[in-house]
């Protein structure tokens, strides 16, 4: 596991290079959250999420490009790309989540334009919407476009659909493990599975999905006792990506994380992409528009915030939430206060945890969590 | 004729004062305290004391710092970031990068060979990386300001300290502590935290050699050892560093009263009366 | 560049058009207050719309009253009335990180839209035209859980690479379809294309003046200061477009600057330094930095902020024979909605244009959008071309946000270095 997680959060990419030299392959990058990693594969290139320097990366160069009161994992990609570490990658996409993420692309694209194509998609703000789904449609040929240019290979319809398949059954095992741990959350930590989740970052997919078949067959054999732990549904934790250690103290506190929107590993489609259209492009289009998982960086259209939240405790038979989101994250900063209101008035338990992804002391963390779990259990 | 520069920071006030040949004939350093207007007093006649001097030997006065205008006998107002440039100048002819580290603020600025400001940029707005970093870490740890420095540079095996805030860092220092850390690993790795700052803010403006370290903060060897290891180059630091931004208003109080805003060649090296 | 006209002298008879145009956008602004306030009474119906990419024409030919949030944010602003206000929402659990706009508009909300302005009424459409802050999607998602109305979304993509294309257009026109289909359900009017065009032709007029008002900046010495006193000439363009009013008040605005080039006056008495702003201003505490300009003789020649609601300056027009391609073109240019290559290339020839010797960029802790890789623009600015650059940092909304001693210290160190090089630089010159 350590091994896993390691590879899984290493800032230098040793799996990704090592890739590279082997095969003298190509690889794009791409910051989260909503990166279609099915056009990067379909046009022969290896798809890799940067998902910020974590605890490994000082930010000596960044901060001043950027603005003080931001995200960590803005800054720390940033300065990534200019202390030279992402030299290896040929590419970088940025989706427009957040207005951060959306200048962080401009920032980069003057910094790194010219040695790496660099591209943004603007998302559809719409759901269930058929122009926006064609509006997509066109961005994604866009992306193609250039990632043709760049591999030298056409994304043939046929291409782009086995990339769909191989990528809906690397989110099938995902499911798979996500479920075998609802049913038996003694089998497995959430800092496990989330390892297992982000490793569909770094190693190509055919490897993520034969690791994740060991993984499955691995915790289908375990057994540990079931502790007395109260079920949370976690919040916020979209982009940053929280330290492991803090995910592994929230449930060593007293909690299993029954839900949660840590989206790494391309989870953010509640389903799997339609595979039998005869046109795949537009079925990943509407995969997104029309099937996307709730998190805070897209509108969801008259669902409201509050109602998701309380649909989503339900199904998870969840006791409380766990709001954990990075700090000076606008976008769960905003969603909190929603969302919160909504618990309150259903007096429903929930705690509020900013992180930085750089984070070393969690003592306070662990005894708000702790506070948190006795307050629960005595109710 | 002898000229006089009074620099009125958060914390010090101090004054410079040079004879025509801009030798220094006398200087002072005094807490500012709550009554501004006061210190700059007492630090001007402290330094006219020092030179044997009376007011009415003073041509010219220029305030910089903070409180410059609340210099009551001042003829001229120039901002600490030009006076910092001249003074550092003054002493190492060739900076090109000045780091000043204050009690509340830091500042990098970049010159040109004629003394020219280039660029500069300020940590203004938090505590992160400037001197009360170094007294919060030093309180929490029941040392004074001028230990944690040479403790600092007996370790080999520095701690890394994550926090950039003030406030925080405490937190984190003691929960070292408490797990048995050793105190000069500790204090290392603060100081190598505030330099890794230092660095980033001379990187906005750029970062040419020579660079000259000013401020009280460079009387910290453990501190100019932090900065030299990130940078890795040597810096150039001055028992006078404190002085420098009063000793650079004193440069403006020349030229003002010469009637020539241009600069002026260098003259020969700084003659120093009465030894420090 | 020295000012070359003599000072006005005492025996010449005075001006006859100076605040005419002030005068008269106060009166436009209290009238338009005053039609919110009545808006239940007479039984208008209220449309909230952002300024970036406000298609207000559509709803002046639907016969709505619009609200736009961030304008009241600003009027509280200038009336220092948006301290509790903010506080009122950061209580409600709204962190200190979050735009100041938002959290003065949510206070207000908590009060009942009581506001310094008078009553507010509450919306019967939230029209989130999503142009250029994805904050605005937050601030309307918040507003129809609140009021409990449903939020209409026009999604208008970003613009990259300075071309747009055809499919970005397409998108906004099939949701505008949408909007205008919401419109007719609401007013229980049939869309009626012709008034649009109506409307839109006096919009072209409006931004025909609105430009040449800019251009008159071009001049040395510049007899307007194009952001202390553009950002409120450009209240007519921003929320009195499509109708007559806004085409007078301009006339008004051009008479008062050909009485001052006439007269040789300017907003400052000596212009001794040019410059090019970019960010919006600290409406809490604007005229105390106005003043740390002032002081130093600083003009600004030419600012991005009061293109926020269109860059008119760039050529772009509404188009009345093709109205609602022309409301989806007009929503994606808006200055906030433009890519950071983009913006940095309108600087620069901003600063040519308009004869500037510095940038000067005001960061703003609140808005993202505009603030989020400036440091970048210093660097490239800078480093990249030369120029003078100075950045000073506050807040656009939150009167808590701004260190007086501290502007005043980095603004007095840049003009002095811009002072001094000028000095010595044997050409005179500025650059």
């Amino acid at each position: 596991m350590e091994r896993y997680a390691d590879l899984a959060t290493d800032p230098t990419f040793p799996s990704v290079r090592a890739w590279k030299q082997r095969t003298g392959g190509k690889a794009v990058g791409y910051f989260p959250v909503h990166p279609p990693a099915e056009l990067i594969h379909a046009a022969g290139l290896l798809p890799v999420g940067v998902m910020g320097g974590g605890t490994r990366v000082e930010i000596d160069h960044a901060d001043s490009r950027m603005q003080s009161f931001v995200c960590s994992i803005s800054r720390s990609t940033l300065e990534l790309g200019l202390t030279n570490r992402l030299d290896f990658l040929d590419g970088m996409v940025f989706t427009t989540i957040c207005d951060v993420a959306r200048n962080l692309s401009g920032v980069w694209k003057r910094n790194f334009g010219g040695a790496m194509m660099t591209e943004l998609l603007h998302m559809p703000q719409q759901s269930n919407h058929k122009a926006a789904v064609e509006y997509l449609r066109a961005e994604y040929g866009r992306l193609v476009a250039r990632l043709e240019a760049l591999s030298g290979q056409a994304v043939t319809p046929q291409r782009l659909a086995d990339s769909i398949a191989l990528h809906n059954l690397g989110r099938k095992r995902l499911r798979e493990v996500y479920a075998a741990r609802a049913e038996h959350p003694e089998r497995m930590s959430l800092a496990e599975a989330y390892v297992l989740a982000r490793l569909g970052c770094v190693l190509p997919k055919e490897e993520h999905i034969a690791l994740l078949d060991e993984a499955l067959a691995d915790i289908g054999a375990r057994r540990a006792k079931p502790r007395d732990a109260v079920r949370v549904v976690l919040e916020g934790s979209f982009c940053e990506q929280p330290p492991l250690e803090l995910l592994e103290i929230i449930e060593e506190a007293g909690c299993y994380i029954v839900d949660d929107d840590l989206v790494v590993g391309q989870r953010w489609f509640t389903g799997d992409v339609a595979q039998d259209g005869a046109d795949p492009l537009g079925s990943l289009a509407e995969a997104y528009v029309n099937h996307s998982r709730m998190t805070s960086v897209r509108h969801q259209g008259d669902k409201r915030r509050s109602e998701t939240m309380v649909g989503r405790m339900h199904d998870a038979r969840a006791e409380g939430v766990l709001f954990v989101s990075a700090k000076f994250c606008e976008p769960a900063l905003y969603d909190f206060v929603l969302t919160k209101d909504a618990l309150e008035r259903g007096k429903v338990p929930y705690l509020s945890l900013e992180f930085e992804e750089k984070m070393g002391a969690f003592e306070s963390a662990r005894t708000q969590v702790e506070t948190f779990v006795e307050s629960v259990l005595f109710t | 004729m002898h000229f006089a520069g009074v620099d009125v920071g958060s914390t010090t006030t101090k004054a410079a004062l040079l004879d025509q040949d801009r030798a220094l004939v006398g200087k002072s350093l005094l807490p500012t305290g709550a009554n501004v207007v006061r210190a700059a007093q007492q630090a001007f006649q402290l330094a006219l004391d020092e030179a044997g001097l009376e007011e009415h030997d003073i041509a010219y006065v220029v305030g910089t710092g903070y409180g410059r205008y609340k210099v009551p006998f001042g003829h001229a107002q120039v901002t600490e970031i030009s006076c910092h440039a001249r003074g550092a100048m003054r002493v190492f002819p060739g900076t090109r990068t000045i780091l000043d580290i204050g009690g509340q603020d830091t500042k990098a600025i970049r010159v040109s060979p004629s003394g020219e400001i280039l660029d500069f940029s300020m940590n203004d707005k938090c505590a992160a990386g400037t001197g009360r970093f170094l007294d919060a870490a030093a309180t929490v740890m029941g040392l004074t300001i001028e230990e944690i420095g040479p403790v600092s540079l007996t370790s080999s095996a520095p701690l890394r300290i994550t926090n950039v805030c003030t406030v925080f860092v405490e937190q984190e220092i003691m929960s070292h502590m408490s797990r048995g850390r050793k105190a000069q690993d500790i204090l290392r790795g603060v100081h190598s935290a505030i330099a890794g700052r230092s660095l980033a803010l001379m990187r906005r403006v750029g970062i040419d050699p020579e660079v000259t370290f000013t401020g009280g903060v460079s009387r910290n060897p453990g501190m100019v050892a932090a900065i030299e290891e990130r940078l890795g180059a040597k810096i150039n630091v001055s028992p006078l560093s404190q002085h420098l931004g009063a000793i650079g208003a004193a440069m403006f109080a020349v030229e003002r009263a010469q009637g020539s805003p241009a600069p002026r060649p260098l003259v020969g090296e700084l003659h120093v009366v009465g030894g420090h | 560049m020295e000012a070359q006209t003599p000072m006005q002298s005492a025996a010449t008879p005075p001006m006859k058009s100076q605040d005419a145009g002030k005068n008269m956008q106060r009166q436009m602004m209290a009238q338009e207050y005053d039609a919110l306030a009545r808006a239940k009474q007479t039984k208008t119906p209220v449309a909230y719309l952002f300024i970036s990419g406000n298609i207000q024409e559509l709803f002046r030919s639907f016969g709505f009253l619009v609200v736009y949030p961030e304008i009241n944010a600003l009027q509280c602003g200038i009336k220092k009335a948006a301290g509790p206000l903010i506080l009122k929402a950061e209580d409600k659990g709204y962190s200190s990180d979050v735009c100041g706009y938002v959290k003065n508009d949510i206070g207000l909300v908590m009060q009942n839209n009581k506001s310094p302005m008078g009553d507010l009424p509450r919306p019967d459409l939230l029209v989130c035209n999503f142009s250029g802050c994805n904050t605005y999607i937050k601030w309307f998602e918040a507003l129809a859980e609140l009021y409990d109305v449903p939020l209409v979304m026009l999604d208008v993509p970003y613009v990259r690479d300075g071309v747009i294309p055809k499919q970005d257009i397409a998108y906004i026109v099939s949701q505008l379809h949408d909007v205008i289909a919401t419109c007719e359900k609401v007013t229980g009017r049939s869309f009626d294309k012709a008034e649009l065009s109506r409307v839109l032709a006096l919009s072209a007029k409006a931004e025909d003046k609105w430009c040449q008002v800019l251009e008159t900046a071009t001049r040395v010495p510049s007899p307007i200061d194009s952001f202390f006193e553009a950002v409120f000439f450009m209240a007519g363009i921003n929320i009195f477009r499509g109708t007559q009013a806004c085409v007078d008040y301009y006339d008004a605005v051009l008479a008062e600057i050909a009485e001052r080039v006439e007269r040789g006056v300017g907003p400052v008495e000596r212009e001794r330094f040019r410059v090019v702003m970019e960010g919006p201003p600290p409406w809490p505490h604007f005229r105390a930095f106005w003043e740390l300009f002032k002081r130093w003789g600083v003009v600004c020649t030419a600012a991005t902020y009061p293109k926020v609601g269109g860059l008119f300056d760039t050529g772009l027009r509404h188009d009345p024979s093709a109205p609602i391609e022309s409301l989806a073109n007009y929503a994606m240019n808006c200055y906030t909605n433009w890519s950071l290559d983009k913006r940095a290339e309108l600087m620069e020839g901003y600063l040519k244009h308009f004869k500037a010797d510095a940038l000067v960029i005001h960061s703003v802790k609140s808005c993202r959008s505009f603030s989020v890789g400036q440091g970048d623009f210093r660097d490239a600015f800078v480093r990249g071309k030369n120029i003078p650059t100075l950045l000073v940092e506050s807040d656009l909304a939150d009167p808590r946000y701004f260190q007086e001693a501290q502007l005043r210290n980095r603004i007095d160190a840049f003009f002095e270095a811009l002072e001094h090089r000028r000095l010595t630089t044997p050409a005179g010159g500025a650059l």
